[in-house]
């Protein structure tokens, strides 16, 4: 009796134990770094920024090039040859504010919303 | 038998847990000179999105300045004679020439000939000189358009662009469709022009950053349930010479762009389309004239971020306004 008891009792800690564990593993995890790159709807790239290494990409749309640029984990469009360069002077992506290349169609976002906005007015 | 129950009532207390969430559906599209992002939550979300996209698309269709099969185009390009147009297209053109009286002329439709002169509309950015500002401000006058009776006429020597306006009247119509389609929870962001429908689906408000002029990333947040956010900055279009920065809203007035000591306003109300409109208005009128309007008309609760970096709201929106862990020592004026 005893012994089924401790028996019990050893199975609810281990329980117990592991699921502290999952639940510190699910709270400490960095979601959100998860970025898609798409173009006219299609995705070109699904990137994890946090073991993405520095790196630029180039895309071209219709003869028309952006150059992306990944470095230290951050995202933004370097270069883009049209004139109006709205999607150099978004700066770095953020969560909310996509990237968007209205010419070459192309948009930059985070996959997953981890921040608690739901949209981001501006 | 008791093994049984135990199960069966584990189960239960399993499943029970697990609720269903609601279903989230999302739809992406150009439209507009812009990129959108609808999402609604419910069985029926997937079809109401794409009524919802339909219903903007049309509106596109019919105020594009550059498509040749638009009504705005046509308008545009009828030297003097007069159009048909249709309900929502004289809708929107009586609304517009509403705010521009209303604002004392800071927003005006027939502003269009004075932003291409700056290359605004063609990338071909250039400085004009004053006495070509002034010969085309002469032309500058929403109110010597008429829109009636299902018909435009325009003098020969004006042009209209609905920019400053449409984004908001889309957000309205894309919101109206979801919600005659039964849709109670959604958030349509129409390239930084949002329009939320209800609550969300778990019954808390939604989140709403407001854009840093400034730097990346946003100043605060706004929390809100059934309501439009608009924010008009010039940030986001313009082009540097001469170490000037020169952006894309224009003062009806001067012809050059607005220089009034807002970097943004952003305008939280009911009205989309009033929404859409108030922001470049406000943003156009620079501190004092906003608060000026807002006691005068109402309505609406607005958040203007200063040229340098301070902050005024209305005092009925800063119980639901929570400024970002970065900008915590900035300097917060209330108006009421």
């Amino acid at each position: 009796m005893i012994r089924s008891q401790k028996f019990w009792a050893a199975v609810c800690a281990v329980i117990f134990a592991g699921s502290l564990i999952w639940c510190i593993v699910l709270l400490t995890m960095k979601p959100g770094d998860t970025v898609t790159i798409t173009q006219d709807g299609k995705t070109l790239y699904t990137i994890d920024l946090s073991k993405e290494p520095d790196r630029t990409i180039e895309i071209t749309y219709e003869g028309r090039k952006n150059i992306i640029e990944i470095k230290g984990g951050r995202v933004h469009i370097l270069e883009a040859d049209c004139p109006d360069k709205v999607c150099v002077n978004t700066g770095w992506l953020t969560a909310g504010i996509p990237i968007v290349c209205l010419p070459n169609k192309l948009v930059i976002e985070y996959a997953d919303n981890d921040t608690g906005l739901d949209a981001v007015a501006g | 038998m008791k093994k049984l129950l135990a199960i069966v009532s584990a189960a239960l207390m399993l499943v029970s847990c697990g609720s269903v969430p609601e279903q989230k559906h999302t739809r992406t599209l150009f439209c507009m000179d812009t990129y959108m992002t609808l999402t609604a939550y419910g069985d029926k979300a997937d079809e109401a999105l794409r009524s919802a996209c339909d219903a903007m698309e049309i509106l596109d269709e019919e105020w594009s300045v550059t498509n040749p099969n638009s009504e705005i185009y046509a308008a545009n390009h009828a030297e003097g004679k007069t159009v048909p147009i249709s309900e929502e297209t004289e809708h929107i053109i009586k609304f517009a020439k509403e705010i521009s009286q209303q604002t004392d002329g800071a927003l005006d439709i027939t502003i269009f000939p004075v932003l291409q002169l700056w290359g605004f509309t063609t990338d071909n950015y250039r400085v004009p000189d004053d006495s070509e500002i002034q010969k085309l401000l002469e032309s500058v006058d929403c109110s010597k358009i008429i829109a009636d009776n299902g018909s435009l006429k325009l003098p020969s020597d004006m042009m209209l662009d609905l920019g400053s306006v449409a984004k908001g009247y889309a957000a309205k119509a894309a919101a109206d469709v979801l919600k005659m389609n039964g849709i109670k929870s959604a958030i349509l962001d129409l390239g930084g022009n949002i329009q939320t429908i209800g609550l969300k689906p778990d019954g808390s408000e939604w989140n709403i950053g407001i854009r840093d002029p400034g730097a990346d990333g946003i100043v605060g947040t706004v929390s809100v349930e059934d309501r439009s956010v608009v924010t008009s900055g010039g940030y986001e279009r313009f082009f540097t010479q001469d170490g000037v920065t020169y952006h894309h809203i224009l003062d009806p007035k001067t012809g050059k762009p607005a220089n009034n000591g807002f970097a943004s306003v952003t305008i939280i109300g009911e009205d989309g389309v009033n929404c859409d409109a108030l922001s470049t208005s406000l943003f156009i009128m620079g501190p004092d004239k906003a608060e000026e309007y807002w006691k005068q008309q109402g309505g609406f609760d607005y958040i203007g971020i200063t040229d340098s970096g301070e902050l005024i709201l209305t005092k009925s929106i800063a119980d639901s306004f929570k400024l970002d862990s970065d900008h915590m020592g900035v300097k917060m004026t209330f108006v009421e």
